[in-house]
């Protein structure tokens, strides 16, 4: 028994051990060539260690680079985004999986549609139509459409969490009294929280990654936002790998800080939905 | 439930009113989305398709009516049809590829193991970083200054001399392909791994003491329980697929020549290089189009499974 058992458990180590180095990995070997000097970088051996570790990429990152602009930028436009997709998914959410009304059904329907909606057929007339209204080049852009894509994800990301929460508690909450706001605003927050965190942190990192309407909305590099701002450094003739790896380095970052704390919470509101 | 409850909720209207009475408070909390997406998708997609039977090129240029002439003009032109090919040929491709990587991913962390919960919920990372930061990584890995994966595959002897893995048509398909799986299969194998969590497992102990090895338990038990599953995902999955722009215009922009150029990517060239954007639209009216039929055939041929649930 023992032998069968040592080599079970040693092939269930080895397979998610290959499965997590895959997908790992290549980030940990940018992070740590985001320290190398740059001869260590495009060396055609490369070196393991970043030795010796350097801080230039960085530090051109951040003072002789419009990077902290794009910073500033992919930051304002994503935490609004934050902020009005949960402003309009949660109380939906709430409306669509917990109350009874007519016309649920359709509602539900076309959320699932718009969902699936391919964003090709939004491009041209959100072009055409910003231009007209000069909110071509503005963040407020941005904004609208990172909504626009986020909202219909975050409801249906919501259906878990919101589906979980019995009955009983709000009905129990009527016996004592309470009224609808109340019931609301003091338990039914409290217990969605994980899933609004999930549907918050799920529009962030949509906003914050959101390369195509970013390229063609925004002109000026004033207003450009990180995802066009380092595509635009890779297109140059000489590519500066060592400021590349540097900038993909801080830019994944903030997501990896946000997927720290509402990962867990994330991954569990992604994948309820995939069992019916 | 106890019987004096039920009664309560008889007389419960006078707490909250039931079905009828929720009816204002619903619809004021759904109201503000609905007219945000009516605004931002039934709008703007009502105006794309009467832009595309306009003349408009650059913004403030053209206008006059031509009715059908884009649409005439598309469907006579090699190159919208080329994409539209590569499209299905795309899709094709990655989501065997992903799916495929899914499906190991997700046998792989069904298994116990310490660290199992974070490995669970890390395993996205992929996904979860910007597509930019996915393209400067492969960019750089897949490349000729410093690039590892030609070290590697040269010091193990496998290939001579470095091979530029954008170059070549073939390889440059193959290469997105390639990264926009690494990127996407740990998110459909979580979603995977949760059906599969849900398959009672006493199907599994049956089948053990009937005897039956590992990979026919997999075959007939796990595949069969995974069917409906599989077939949301897969829906879900091409769309997702079908409609990627990002990764591939930034990987390789469409190119060499039109090797990567699929059905968005020629939407973005018509619309924004060569600035037809009337035309643009009537090629993603066409797209779009395309989409619902695929839509609609995939449940037709596929839709068994649902009924087969129960």
């Amino acid at each position: 028994m023992s032998v069968r058992r040592l080599v079970r458990s040693l092939g269930t180590w080895l397979s998610v051990g290959t499965l997590l180095f895959v997908v790992m990995a290549p980030f940990g070997w940018v992070f740590s060539s985001s320290f190398k000097p740059t001869r260590l970088i495009i060396a055609s051996t490369p070196t393991l260690l970043p030795v010796p570790f350097v801080l230039e990429h960085y530090v051109k990152l951040l003072r002789a680079s419009p990077y902290l602009t794009y910073l500033a930028n992919s930051t304002v436009v994503a935490l609004l985004t934050m902020v009005i997709v949960v402003s309009l998914a949660s109380p939906a959410a709430y409306a669509l999986y917990r109350l009874r009304f007519p016309g649920r059904d359709y509602l539900l329907r076309i959320v699932l549609i718009t969902y699936a909606f391919p964003r090709m057929l939004l491009m041209i007339p959100f072009y055409t139509l910003f231009t007209r209204v000069r909110l071509v080049d503005t963040l407020q852009a941005l904004v609208l459409v990172n909504v626009t894509f986020a909202a219909p994800f975050g409801v249906w990301m919501l259906r878990a969490f919101f589906q979980a929460i019995p009955r009983e508690i709000e009905e129990a909450a009527a016996l004592d009294g309470a009224t609808r706001l109340q019931t609301l605003t003091r338990i039914m927050v409290p217990l969605t929280a994980p899933g609004v965190a999930s549907v918050a942190m799920f529009a962030f990192v949509a906003s914050w990654t959101e390369y195509m309407f970013a390229s063609f909305l925004i002109n000026s590099d004033s207003r450009r936002t990180i995802p066009v701002g380092l595509a635009a450094l890779m297109g140059q003739y000489d590519i500066d790998w060592g400021l590349l790896l540097a900038g993909a380095t801080l830019t994944s970052l903030p997501v990896l800080i946000l997927f720290a704390f509402v990962g867990q919470a994330f991954v569990r509101g992604l994948t309820a939905g995939a069992v019916k | 439930m106890q019987p004096n409850e039920r009664h309560f909720h008889g007389s419960g209207r006078r707490l909250w009113p039931r079905a009828r009475g929720e009816a204002p408070l619903a619809i004021a909390m759904v109201l503000p989305l609905f007219l945000w997406l009516l605004g931002t998708i039934l709008l703007p997609l009502l105006f794309a398709i009467r832009m595309s039977f306009f003349d408009v090129g650059i913004i403030g240029t053209g206008g006059a009516f031509v009715g059908l002439a884009n649409y005439a003009h598309l469907l006579s032109s090699r190159p919208f049809w080329e994409a539209m090919g590569l499209s299905v040929k795309w899709s094709v491709a990655s989501l065997g590829l992903q799916m495929t990587a899914s499906f190991g991913a997700a046998l792989i962390l069904h298994q116990r193991f310490r660290g199992q919960g974070f490995a669970r919920v890390w395993i996205i990372v992929p996904w979860i970083v910007p597509t930019v930061v996915t393209v400067i990584m492969w960019r750089w890995m897949l490349g000729t200054s410093g690039g590892i994966v030609n070290y590697l595959l040269q010091a193990l002897g496998l290939i001579s001399s470095q091979v530029g893995f954008f170059g070549t048509r073939q390889l440059a398909f193959a290469s997105v392909v390639f990264i926009n799986s690494w990127r996407m299969f740990p998110l459909t194998g979580v979603m995977l791994l949760a059906a599969m969590q849900s398959i009672p497992e006493e199907l599994y102990e049956a089948a053990r003491v009937d005897g039956a090895s590992a990979v026919q338990r997999t075959l007939h038990i796990t595949l069969p329980g995974l069917r409906p599953v599989l077939f949301a995902l897969g829906l879900i999955n091409t769309l997702w697929l079908v409609n990627l722009f990002d990764v591939i215009w930034l990987l390789t922009g469409g190119g060499p020549g039109t090797a990567t150029t699929t059905a968005p990517v020629y939407i973005y060239d018509v619309a924004f290089n060569a600035y037809r954007l009337s035309r643009a639209s009537a090629a993603s009216v066409l797209f779009g189009l395309g989409l619902m039929v695929f839509v609609f055939v995939y449940y037709r041929l596929l839709g068994g499974v649902m009924e087969e649930e129960a």
